[in-house]
């Protein structure tokens, strides 16, 4: 592939000989990429996306929090007899540290790293700091997570200057305000972008141009795809594919019969074909609570215990932020670690906590739990609505029993949100002492 | 065990209880087919504990047993082997030994007394109708029940067995769809119960559209559908149905006439620009015309109108397109009548004199 004579990704000069990316794709080169000349000449409605992630982000915080803690292996995460790792800064990965991975196993790996709790409240904090600096761009901010979002570029290039250079304002705006830094994909699509960001990590900057789109994504390892885990990685590769190229060579209705619809999306996406636009004020996606336990639990009575617990925090939460949802999702781990996922989409969205439970508890039949010992159990809410947006009228009128209970439980909210989770909660959840 | 018959024959048998089969379960069991063999009968069962359907085949049995069997794999391994096959079943040491022409197979099994098999008590009421005429009832009623709401006896479809014939009530608490069929049963107190969803299209399946006979015995807590050589059991609902006729609005005073495929035409188009989720069209009914409008997030928008038999008062009133949708697809009149009185307050619609047919659907506030 000819980089250097056709400036191909947007960055002048060649790729330094001991890059590690492979086919070409022009990274951050840190210093360099200021000088870059012209951008790739955009078609009249391609679109410029940007994914920004920020690098280790929970760990990043507490070092800045602690300069004391620099260059150490950081890992910040739930309780040390059972919890999991939340996230892990690159020293810490060096050591094989890794996020969703228990505490203990972290612990064997780096016995010397810095184990800390976590402060969500801090990195919310943060968050919205960075989340500002992403504003002060474009109104098109689809936040993903605390700390990951899509930002549409499109027809900004007049005030702020080509997709690539706002990139490069918004790092060096995050690392000024905030001392951290984060990691950027340019793109023409949302999916390229999300893989572009991840390319060079961490302070990394990648920009893949509309036409050089299929040659960045054809030497891919396919479990770069969105989706795929080790199980759809086996049927591919039983079908030979390896590549986001050998994806795009495949017939698709093959990929459809082999796995569903998400075999023709798989395939779309490999060919570079994205039309997702970018959906600002979509802020929460899902919102859910789990609990890792100190012993596994065996018994079907307690699992629901726990669940009702929950389901009262998801509620809860739900009504606070004004939405509700449709989907329940309740989340097992069994103690071998196992995970499995059990979902349901209702006829209409849901906020309170006796039907999250109901629900849970229906999905909690399909799954093994009173025969098999359980060490974490979730329960979430997602596709998400705002009640003004549902003006469906129903047949049969929320009769008073309902309304009344409405009001019940907003007392009760006011009263959590006064004197803590545990001050007033239903009878079951008392523990005997 | 051993056992020979010819593949088309089992494959018609195996599909009649495969269905109720669950793709994920959470025993082992509960994914295979229960096969007994005995006196030149197989009898296949399947089941999920809340439903089972049972069907008997004519087969020549060498060596009498039962067993249970994977079923998805069994079924798929009939499927494969070639037209006309002769199939062979036998069970070697806890293995089920299949051969069909130059295949063999060897499919894992599991002890047949491990099978949950339902009790087949008898019913306390027994009614017979035409297949035909139970098969309609589920066709034009099933589409509105709920699925997996929160409120589990909207999760069924509402029978009400009469002296003068069956009522079949679905509904979302959305929208409703009623039909009664008339026919003379002897039947002394109304019969009311629930049929959970799955059982309603696993007996749907079954049934053929003609006059052969079904026979329905009914209790308190399940339902027994005899069709020929196949037998459905299954739970019913325990709840309470919520009161359907009082959300029949009777009162509704403005009636319009509408062409049904026209009005299917124009839905379909407009909902094009109509938001996603919501899925709201306007209706705006005036003297003999009707405008229908529709808009998305985006701010694009789509029109139409259409000619229409209407005489009353001009009244806009929003809806959500996939409920009337699912009313026109049942309809078999080519006119539709659509009855209401104020825009928050509830449609009913049917074909056109069709006094026995009633869907009702709740407005949404656009």
């Amino acid at each position: 592939m000819d980089v250097s004579g056709k400036m191909a990704f947007g960055v002048m000069g060649m790729l330094p000989p001991t890059s590690a990316c492979s086919g070409g794709f022009q990274r951050n080169d840190k210093r360099q990429n200021q000088t870059m000349k012209s951008d790739t000449k955009s078609e009249a409605r391609q679109k410029s996306i940007i994914h920004l992630d920020m690098d280790a982000f929970y760990p990043a915080v507490e070092v800045r929090d602690h300069p004391e803690l620099k260059g150490k292996p950081v890992i910040v995460g739930g309780g040390r007899e059972r919890g999991v790792v939340s996230s892990a800064s690159y020293e810490a990965r060096k050591f094989g540290v890794h996020s969703a991975q228990p505490m203990a196993t972290a612990m064997r790996l780096c016995p010397h790293g810095i184990f800390l709790p976590v402060r969500m409240s801090r990195y919310q904090e943060v968050s919205r700091q960075v989340f500002e600096i992403f504003h002060s761009f474009t109104p098109l901010v689809e936040p993903l997570s605390i700390d990951e979002a899509f930002l549409d570029v499109t027809g900004v290039e007049r005030l702020s200057g080509p997709p690539r250079e706002i990139a490069l304002k918004i790092k060096e705006k995050v690392l000024d305000e905030t001392g951290l830094t984060v990691s950027a994909g340019v793109a023409p699509s949302k999916f390229v972008a999300k893989i572009a960001s991840d390319m060079d990590k961490p302070d990394g900057l990648t920009v893949v141009p509309p036409d050089r789109v299929r040659e960045f994504l054809d030497p891919l390892p396919v479990d770069k795809m969105w989706g795929v885990g080790k199980v759809t990685q086996q049927v591919l590769a039983r079908l030979g594919v390896r590549t986001f190229q050998d994806l795009t060579q495949i017939p698709v209705g093959l990929l459809e019969r082999t796995l569903g619809k998400h075999g023709a999306a798989m395939h779309r996406l490999a060919m570079g074909i994205d039309d997702r636009v970018v959906e600002p004020g979509h802020e929460t996606k899902s919102i859910g609570h789990e609990e890792t336990f100190a012993r596994d639990i065996l018994d079907l009575e307690e699992a629901r215990k726990e669940i009702l617990s929950l389901a009262g925090r998801v509620a809860r939460r739900m009504r606070r932020e004004d939405v509700r949802g449709l989907t329940v999702s309740l989340k097992i781990k069994y103690a071998d670690f196992t995970l499995i996922t059990r979902a349901v989409t209702l006829t209409e969205p849901v906020d309170d906590s006796g039907e999250i439970y109901a629900t849970a508890c229906r999905l909690l039949e399909k799954t093994e739990v009173g025969r098999r010992p359980v060490r974490l159990i979730g329960v979430s809410l997602s596709q998400l609505s705002s009640p003004d947006k549902e003006t469906q009228l129903r047949l049969f009128d929320d009769d008073r029993a309902s309304l009344k209970r409405k009001g019940l439980t907003l007392a009760l909210d006011s009263i959590c949100d006064k004197f803590g989770e545990k001050s007033i909660q239903p009878a079951t959840l008392v523990s005997k002492t | 065990m051993h056992i020979c018959t010819q593949r088309e024959r089992l494959i018609q048998a195996l599909t009649k209880v495969g269905g109720v089969v669950e793709k994920r379960q959470t025993l082992p069991i509960l994914g295979n087919i229960h096969i007994h063999a005995d006196d030149d009968v197989l009898t296949f069962t399947g089941t999920d504990r809340e439903v089972e359907i049972r069907t008997r085949l004519a087969a020549s049995v060498i060596e009498p047993g039962e067993i249970t069997v994977p079923a998805r794999k069994f079924i798929d391994i009939c499927r494969a082997v070639p037209d006309e096959a002769e199939i062979t079943f036998k069970l070697q040491s806890q293995r089920a030994s299949i051969t069909a022409g130059k295949s063999r197979f060897n499919l894992s099994t599991l002890p047949a007394e491990d099978y949950p098999l339902m009790e087949t008590s008898s019913g306390d009421q027994s009614i017979e109708l035409e297949q035909g005429m139970l098969k309609e009832l589920f066709d034009k009623t099933g589409f509105a029940m709920a699925n997996q709401d929160v409120r589990y006896y909207l999760n069924g479809l509402f029978l009400k067995v009469q002296a003068r014939g069956v009522t079949a009530v679905a509904t979302d608490g959305h929208r409703l769809a009623m039909l009664e069929q008339l026919v003379d049963l002897p039947i002394d107190e109304p019969i009311q119960v629930i049929v959970p969803r799955k059982t309603v299209h696993e007996l749907n399946r079954l049934l053929e559209s003609g006059g052969e006979r079904v026979r329905l015995d009914l209790s308190q807590r399940t339902l027994r559908a005899v069709i020929g050589d196949t037998l459905l059991t299954s739970k019913l609902v325990d709840g309470r149905y919520p009161d359907y006729e009082r959300v029949i609005p009777l009162m509704a005073d403005k009636v319009a006439l509408l062409d049904r495929d026209a009005l299917r035409q124009s839905l379909l188009r407009t909902s094009i620009l109509s938001n996603e989720k919501f899925k709201g069209i306007r209706l705006s009914f005036a003297p003999n015309e009707l405008t229908l409008q529709a808009h998305n997030p985006e701010q694009e928008e789509a029109e139409e109108h259409m000619e229409i038999e209407f005489t009353d008062e001009p009244l806009a009133i929003g809806f959500n397109v996939g409920y009337l949708l699912d009313v026109l697809s049942v309809i078999d009149e080519p006119r539709v009548e659509i009855r209401f009185a104020e825009s928050n307050s509830s449609a009913l619609m049917r074909g056109a004199g069709r006094e026995d047919q009633t869907y009702v659907v709740m407005p949404m506030l656009l």
